[in-house]
């Protein structure tokens, strides 16, 4: 058991299952403090990005969005590229998180910080009886059963009262957080960036010591090979029940964090944009990358942000990105990455000999990506 | 007496239910395949028969043939582009891509036919029959009857005949079957042009009920869920009483208790039967 765990994750890049072979392989290890020291400059530079943009009011709000649906996309991938399961019933914790946050602010006049507990905790309670609905369920049966959660809970939160029906909740109140020698009261996406930012940071931390936690191999081992997993030990339901518990609150932070941006919450964050936008921004740039979903998230964003066409056409973007990246190269942008790397490396050698043996059996072994010239 | 009223009623809806569902019990019985685009091509057969009756000025019957066949020729376009994901029987990704299908069919529906919402005009509606004190429309009478002629028809294309044991045998084992020389990935587009054209003929019958709105579809996903999986995966009898017993159930919860409420209290009754009867309520 220990020696498997350690053995997937070793690289911090587990083997894949989707059967890309050598994907992974060639990726030079940085030394301990080296690769540190890569960490911090690339969070320096992630903090600094918006400034050096210019920092203008739309660049800090597209950076707050970018981290925002970053946040929510992680709670995804980790049931999508660890437990390999497609919950389609993500937007359920995102707008728990954002309702639950703006019923308590508005309605009673709670603090952000108690705030963002209940909103975890709602989110982890809903997912408990979800995942223990859905114990014995299949795949598709899992699926099913989560997008018809989502729905409900749509139906649910635009006909009760309580919750504002189709209008919504407005008026939350300012994000006002205890900082050394008084408040930190947040007023403009650019004050929102340093909290969005620091939490984006954690909960990144959180997905890399996931992957490396006992949890996490026991997820991809059950993925991979659910009787192998069952004869070693692992309790398979157990392991997809508690992964599925841990990621309702990762993506209902997120929604803690828009009810604040937005200063209200309205049925249309349970609508099926946000579910296919947190799909798209793990599978798009590839499936199982530490920083995938960001990647995905900031693409996604800085498209609807800077070059929308409209919210019908940005439908159809988004679908057909969703739709093409599976179709065309099911390990995302990683894949593509992957084959171009292949291809370069060979073209030397196979300039002499164009029908060498080496080259169809290559071709034949590689992904779908290859099928993208 | 409104009790049955309600039950006239409920029985319409419910065989509107089996009807969208029928599709998709034959895509999960013989091919082992998911379509979550399934209630946005309910959605745009619909709309096609909205558009055509409405600016073409074509008759309800022709318009509701013209909807069939231009939703089976997407549904033909949609399996021939994720063939290789069905013969991988890669079921993730392909719930994922069907999952993008709907929603570029609503982007794109919503840009050719507009935001309003659209009646549409079907002769039938305009019958009203009554009987005792409940009251119903010729084209709740057509919807009864085609559920049962759907039903009746594929249980015996799929139970009697040679072309049924061809389909059977590829959702058995595909890999063997193509051992006997059947091209799999031919039923499999099949199985999918007929799932289409079932669900579009549903929206053809069912939506004259009530307006229609791009943004239909979510919801006749779960209607067909429900059906699916209450009624046994893939057990098109099971389907057929479930759709009916759904229906009733929605009428009564929503004449009696709340109709805002019907559909989460129908998703509360799957939630219980799967923790306790995870294979369904039909029994094999």
């Amino acid at each position: 058991m220990t020696v498997t765990s350690s053995d997937h994750t070793a690289s911090g890049q587990p083997v894949s299952a989707t059967g890309t072979p050598g994907a992974i392989g060639g990726r030079r290890r940085l030394g301990g403090p080296l690769r540190a020291l890569g960490w911090v400059a690339l969070l320096i530079v992630g903090y600094l990005l918006p400034t050096l943009l210019g920092g203008g009011n739309q660049i800090y709000t597209t950076f707050v969005l970018v981290a925002i649906f970053a946040i929510m996309s992680y709670g995804n991938d980790v049931v999508l590229s660890y437990l390999g399961e497609v919950s389609l019933g993500h937007t359920l914790f995102w707008a728990a998180g954002a309702y639950t946050t703006a019923m308590v602010t508005v309605r009673s006049g709670w603090a952000p910080l108690p705030a963002l507990l209940l909103a975890l905790v709602v989110a982890v309670v809903l997912a408990l009886v979800l995942g223990l609905a859905t114990l014995r369920t299949r795949e598709f049966v899992f699926s099913l059963v989560t997008y018809a959660a989502a729905i409900i809970g749509l139906t649910v939160v635009s006909s009760s009262d309580a919750l504002g029906g189709s209008d919504g909740l407005v008026g939350v109140p300012l994000l006002t957080l205890p900082a050394m020698g008084g408040q930190y009261v947040v007023r403009t996406n650019a004050d929102l960036w340093p909290i969005a930012f620091l939490l984006l940071v954690l909960v990144i931390a959180l997905i890399a010591r996931f992957r490396r936690s006992r949890l996490g191999a026991t997820a991809l081992m059950a993925q991979m090979n659910g009787d192998l997993a069952t004869s070693m030990g692992v309790d398979v339901r157990r392991t997809r029940v508690l992964v599925f518990v841990l990621s309702a609150p990762v993506t209902a932070l997120a929604g803690w964090l828009y009810a604040y941006q937005r200063s209200y919450v309205s049925p249309d964050l349970l609508s099926s944009f946000f579910l296919l936008f947190m799909l798209t921004a793990v599978i798009l740039p590839g499936r199982r990358q530490l920083l995938g979903p960001l990647v995905g998230a900031a693409l996604l964003t800085g498209q609807q942000q800077l070059a929308s066409f409209g919210g019908d056409a940005d439908k159809i973007v988004l679908g057909g990105v969703l739709a093409a990246v599976l179709l065309l190269s099911p390990n995302g942008l990683v894949g593509i990455w992957h084959a171009l790397a292949r291809r370069a490396r060979r073209r030397p050698g196979t300039a002499e000999a164009p029908a060498g043996a080496p080259a169809p059996e290559a071709a034949a072994s590689a992904d779908p990506a290859n099928r993208t010239h | 007496m409104k009790l049955l009223a309600q039950l006239v009623n409920g029985l319409a809806l419910g065989a509107g239910y089996a009807l969208l569902a029928v599709g998709w019990t034959v895509l999960l019985s013989a091919a082992r395949l998911v379509n979550f685009a399934h209630g946005q091509l309910y959605m745009v057969g619909a709309f096609v028969t909205w558009f055509v009756m409405a600016h073409l000025g074509v008759p309800y019957l022709l318009a509701a043939v013209i909807a069939v066949l231009v939703v089976a020729a997407l549904g033909a376009l949609m399996q021939l582009s994720m063939t290789r994901l069905t013969l991988d029987q890669n079921i993730v990704n392909l719930m994922l891509v069907t999952l993008a299908f709907g929603y570029l069919l609503q982007g794109g529906a919503a840009l050719v036919f507009g935001g309003n919402p659209q009646v549409i005009d079907s002769p039938l509606q305009a019958h009203t029959v009554a009987l005792s004190s409940a009251r119903f429309t010729l084209q709740d009478v057509l919807i009864v009857v085609m559920a049962f002629v759907m039903y009746g028809g594929t249980v015996y294309v799929l139970g009697r005949t040679n072309l049924g044991r061809v389909v059977r045998g590829v959702a058995e084992d595909p890999k063997l079957a193509q051992l006997y020389g059947i091209n799999a990935a031919r039923v499999y587009l099949g199985v999918f042009v007929f799932s289409a054209a079932s669900v579009a003929l549903a929206g053809v019958v069912v939506a004259p009920r009530s307006p229609i709105l791009t943004s239909i579809g979510f919801e006749e996903v779960i209607i067909t869920f429900l059906v699916v999986v209450l009624g046994g995966i893939g057990n098109l009898k099971g389907g057929l009483v479930v759709g009916l017993g759904l229906g009733v159930f929605v009428a009564l919860f929503g004449a009696y208790v709340s109709p805002a409420y019907a559909m989460a209290a129908a998703f509360a009754v799957l939630l219980v039967v799967l923790v306790v009867r995870p294979q369904g309520l039909g029994t094999r």
